[in-house]
């Protein structure tokens, strides 16, 4: 808060240094003119969301009591406007404050620099009775608490990422006909997420602390083009590394040796547990593309891409398990990956218009992905740090080659209506580690465009498309992950399952737009999609999905002291998808249950501005409104009968109520022109937020469910993190003071 | 490991030596007195005596200030005529809307789409422009005064038809727009992000007009850390996140397509746990709370631990 002030008054300083100059036509500062806007002021909430319910509110934003800055954007020029340099920012001292700096000559170089703060708030209601000893370390008691106590755990602070950018760029245009650009882009991110440790599984308690964020990604760019009127050409080159500073999340086990309180079966878990976080890793791109305009108005363009991910980070130890760790089975074969990414892309694209109303066009595109990792074997596993897993695991390497053909035509048949055809073929050619090796989709596309009058344009676009798979082996996984274990064939997928991502779908997409613009001052544009997937020959796994949305914008500006613009969209998104509860020796049809999954969301907006006193007194009103409601409802075809009656009841569909969330804000502001460079603005804010979800609104840390027979006792525990319903009212004052 | 006070440093150093060598760098000669036009053109002064306030505008752009002050070769000297075409003979004509062949770039001039695009071309076709022709805007039409103001500042850079780029783009896509307002999205609305984040409406070399090679490579920009690659993969994300993410938003957690463990469960009918019916029965509670299947399986965009296979480590 101080840092703010600080800044604030010394921005405050500035401009009444400024404004407080003699009155001239234009402001210079060491003989460079200036023009620019600040807008700073002060905001005070009438009503805060608390503490734990702040959340959402502050997902995104640090909105705070006290003094801000609305906006500050100052740039001079040399006498002859051929360089300029341009200081830009907002929210300074706040934790979502950004500033740029962008100096350059007129049509040869440019420097900017960009610094952007940006802070994720996951929850601010979590209580942990963990102490992290050290970054990552979550240590308990050695005599484990009561599970009840985590209920009374401290609470945390916000639990948030914060994600600092810098950027910094340079471009050079040797001619107008020839480039070369430079970027530098760090991501520094700091904070925590929740994050999960099981201590055995399935079944067994788990513990929810926290994952440690200490990232940075730097990211290189050159860029070099060169045109003429008959070809271009881009060379570009990218580089990023990714480095994590923390390697694991470590946390104890708190139903180790904690009898009474957990299962027997939990009560022999672990002391603790180790979990891996994402390695270092760092990847590099290079690009080369082209075109070149042809006669009879054609136009080629060709790219290929060759591109290498790297990550060779050390392995964690299998287990931190005393009592297994120095089984023979867990020596690892290797000290790391040397993991191995190449990605090969080609494009080569044709466009021609023999004569004007035609246009012909066609496109190949090849993304070819090759694992060059290691293929480490090893000889035991400890998943979660309790038993060693005798079975041999491979780290089978996934990838896949992907070819996409598109060819189009289209026809104006009259100057205001258009028509296009079009097919395409996509191929994926994927590693045995998958289930389908080899799919073809193949598209047909129909559009219209119409302009039939200069206020009236439609579009229409149909484009159905057909999936097959060549061939589709259920246990690819189980094949090359699991070795010499027959079992796993039997204990693995249903034979009838498809997955979504690889089995045979027919699609059918409709998009429809059109604007009106029956006067220059008003558009209105009603848009309409829908898209029904059927997964044709899929008996379990996704069966069927339709989607849809409707809307409507309407603009209206009948001149510059008033403007209005709202709009309406309803989007609904419905999937039928049909399972089966099985067992390894039980597997019977009245076991499936189906479930229909169906997410409806509205979204309204409205804004208005105009004048009270044209140049003097405006008002401004801006609402925004969404609702979602997701349902799940799950249900049996028939009743599960074949089984005993446990097994039967866990077979049988479960009630799940409905969730929503609904968001509504409106802003109001009364703008004064006071003087020819003044503004004083008077805002109010409104925010509400109000969500309904089962799954988190009552989540306490532990959540007691007796152990009884058919149903094993719940021993785990969580942060107790929700998203919490708020209203929050806010009202600010700004002053404005622009140079030009 | 750079420590970021010494990062830092240096990134200041660097901004001051810019600073000092453009403040204190000789100005550019004095501007190029505009030489004669060529035949058929008439040059930007008779243009402002009848396009008085448009030229006022025009001249405070970046564009107005290249053309009218610094031109760098003798297409950007023609200034007003190098975009709406030669004007003797709107001139000689007497002046009016698209008299004497003038291209208004209006929303009713008769000039084809294609041929209003091309004079932007002719100077605008290098750099992330080279793949317009054949993209999907420029096969449907669009022009680039249908997201471009080039006569007057409407937008802080790029020269937009509209203040922001969400409002520009979300002239057309309005669902698009929409989802920015879900519970679930990337900070779009809050002014963090914007479209071209990861879109290149010029067109591109990928699929939706994606400025990388792929969804992945445009996720990984920012997400590096689920890049890999990783001991153990998880397919559906090895080939694209876009099987459990919408990254326009969701009213799901982390913007995920579908309620876990549904989602899930899609891809898992094994024998073991994921083939159950959860609800909000006692039983189910370890799988529905919290993050449901992600509660053990935290890993599940890749592990590199020797026993993470099961994404559990």
């Amino acid at each position: 808060m101080t840092r703010r002030v600080l800044l604030l008054v010394a921005l405050a300083t500035g401009v009444l240094w400024a404004a407080g100059r003699p009155a001239a036509a234009q402001y210079t500062l060491g003989g460079m003119r200036l023009e620019g806007e600040v807008e700073t002021g002060a905001r005070f909430f009438l009503a805060e969301p608390s503490k734990t319910r702040a959340a959402k509110f502050q997902e995104y934003k640090d909105v705070d009591d006290g003094l801000f800055l609305q906006r500050f954007y100052l740039r001079a020029f040399t006498a002859d406007d051929a360089y300029s340099t341009e200081l830009a920012g907002a929210e300074w001292g706040s934790e979502n404050q950004n500033f740029s700096l962008t100096s350059g000559r007129l049509g040869v170089w440019q420097f900017n620099f960009e610094w952007d703060q940006l802070r994720h708030v996951l929850f601010t209601n979590t209580r942990m009775l963990a102490v992290e000893a050290n970054r990552g370390v979550f240590v308990l008691p050695t005599r484990r608490p009561p599970l009840a106590a985590y209920n009374s755990a401290p609470e945390q602070d916000d639990i948030s990422v914060r994600w600092d950018t810098a950027r910094m760029g340079w471009q050079y245009s040797f001619t107008p006909d020839f480039a070369v650009k430079a970027e530098y882009t760090r991501i520094r991110k700091d904070g925590d997420r929740p994050f999960g440790i099981v201590f055995g599984s399935p079944g067994n308690n788990f513990l929810q602390v926290l994952e440690p964020i200490e990232q940075t990604t730097h990211d290189f760019r050159l860029q070099g083009t060169y045109a003429t009127e008959r070809w271009q050409l881009l060379f570009s080159y990218s580089g990023s590394v990714f480095v994590n500073d923390e390697r694991r999340v470590r946390a104890d086990n708190p139903c180790f040796a904690n009898a009474g309180q957990c299962s027997a079966s939990d009560v022999g878990g672990p002391a603790s547990g180790q979990v891996s976080l994402p390695p270092s890793n760092m990847a590099h791109t290079f690009s080369l593309s082209g075109g070149a305009n042809l006669p009879m108005r054609t136009r080629i363009n060709g790219n290929v891409t060759y591109s290498l991910r790297l990550q060779n980070d050390s392995f964690l130890p299998q287990t931190i398990n005393d009592t297994i760790r120095n089984d023979p089975q867990l020596r690892l074969p290797q000290r790391s990956l040397n993991g191995n990414v190449q990605i090969f892309t080609a494009l080569l694209q044709a466009v021609t218009r023999p004569w004007t109303p035609l246009t012909l066009s066609a496109k190949y595109r090849l993304y070819d992905q090759n694992e060059l990792s290691d293929r480490p074997i090893f000889d035991g596993v400890v998943p979660n740090d309790r038993t060693v897993n005798p079975q041999d695991h491979r780290a089978a390497r996934l990838d896949y080659t992907k070819h996409n053909v598109d060819l189009d035509a289209r026809y104006q048949l009259v100057q205001p209506l258009a028509v296009a055809v079009g097919t395409a073929w996509e191929r994926w050619d994927r590693s045995k580690g998958r289930e389908a090796n080899t799919t073809d989709e193949f598209f047909g596309k129909a559009a219209l465009d119409a302009t039939p009058t200069d206020w009236l344009q439609a579009r229409l676009t149909y484009r159905p498309s057909f999936r097959r798979y060549d061939r589709y082996n259920t246990f690819a996984r189980e094949n090359t992950i699991v070795i010499e274990d027959v079992a796993a064939e039997a204990t693995g997928q249903s034979k009838l399952l498809r997955k979504f991502d690889e089995a045979d779908r027919d699609r059918q997409r409709v998009d429809f737009d059109l604007t009106f613009t029956p006067t220059e001052t008003v558009t209105i544009t009603p848009t309409f999609s829908y898209r029904w997937d059927d997964f044709v020959g899929s008996r379990l796994g996704l069966q069927n999905e339709t989607s849809w949305s409707t809307g409507i914008d309407l603009n209206f500006t009948p001149n510059q002291w008033f403007s209005f613009s709202t709009g309406y969209m309803y989007e609904k998104n419905d999937q039928h998808q049909r399972q089966r509860q099985r067992t390894a020796t039980l597997d019977v049809v009245d076991f499936d249950w189906i479930s229909h999954n169906v997410d409806t969301v509205q979204t309204a907006h409205t804004a208005a501005r105009g004048a009270i006193i044209p140049s003097i007194l405006e008002w401004a009103i801006g609402a925004n409104w969404s609702y979602a409601l997701g349902r799940v409802d799950t249900r049996n075809p028939v009743n599960p009968s074949s089984g005993t009656a446990a097994q039967n009841a866990t077979a049988s569909a479960k009630p799940w109520p409905a969730f929503e969330d609904q968001l509504f804000r409106v802003d109001v502001a009364l703008k004064y022109h006071f003087a020819k460079a003044w503004t004083a603005t008077l805002g109010y804010a409104w925010e509400s937020f109000e969500k309904k979800d089962w799954r988190t609104d009552t989540l306490n840390p532990f959540v007691p469910v007796p152990s009884t027979a058919g149903l094993p006792g719940q021993t785990s525990i969580w942060l107790g993190g929700d998203i919490k319903s708020y209203t929050a009212h806010i009202i600010g004052a700004t002053l404005a003071y622009r140079f030009e | 490991m750079v420590t970021r006070p010494v990062w830092l440093g240096v990134s200041a150093a660097i901004l001051l030596a810019l600073i000092a060598v453009v403040l204190g760098s000789p100005s550019s000669g004095p501007a190029q007195a505009p030489a004669e036009p060529p035949a058929g053109y008439v040059g930007a002064e008779t243009c402002k005596g009848c396009h008085e306030d448009a030229f006022r505008q025009f001249e405070t752009t970046k564009m107005g200030r290249l053309f009218l002050k610094h031109p760098r070769n003798s297409k950007e000297s023609l200034a007003c005529e190098n975009c709406h075409g030669p004007g003797q003979k709107h001139v000689e004509a007497g002046g009016g809307k698209g008299v004497g062949g003038m291209i208004t770039f209006a929303k009713n001039d008769p000039t084809p789409v294609a041929q209003r695009n091309a004079m932007c071309l002719t100077c605008h076709s290098k750099g992330d422009r080279i793949f317009w022709r054949g993209s999907p805007h420029e096969l449907r039409d669009v022009a680039c005064t249908s997201c471009h103001r080039v006569m007057q500042d409407v937008s802080p850079r790029h020269q937009l038809a509209k203040p922001t780029q969400i409002e520009t783009c979300g002239t057309c896509h309005i669902q698009k727009r929409a989802q920015q307002m879900r519970s679930s999205h990337m900070p779009l609305r809050e002014g963090k992000l914007t479209c071209t984040s990861c879109h290149n409406p010029h067109g591109t070399v990928s699929q939706s007009l994606l400025k990388e090679a792929s969804v992945n490579d445009s996720c990984f920009t920012c997400h590096a850390e689920k890049r890999g690659p990783f001991l153990w993969q998880h397919a559906p994300q090895n080939e694209s996140c876009l099987n459990c993410h919408d990254p326009h938003g969701s009213n799901h957690e982390r913007m995920l397509k579908v309620a876990k463990p549904r989602l899930c469960q899609q891809c898992h009918n094994e024998t073991q746990h994921p083939t159950n019916p959860y609800g909000r029965d006692a039983a189910s509670l370890k799988f529905m709370l919290g993050r449901q299947c992600l509660n053990c399986h935290v890993n599940i965009h890749g592990s590199n631990h020797p026993s993470g296979f099961a994404f559990t480590r």
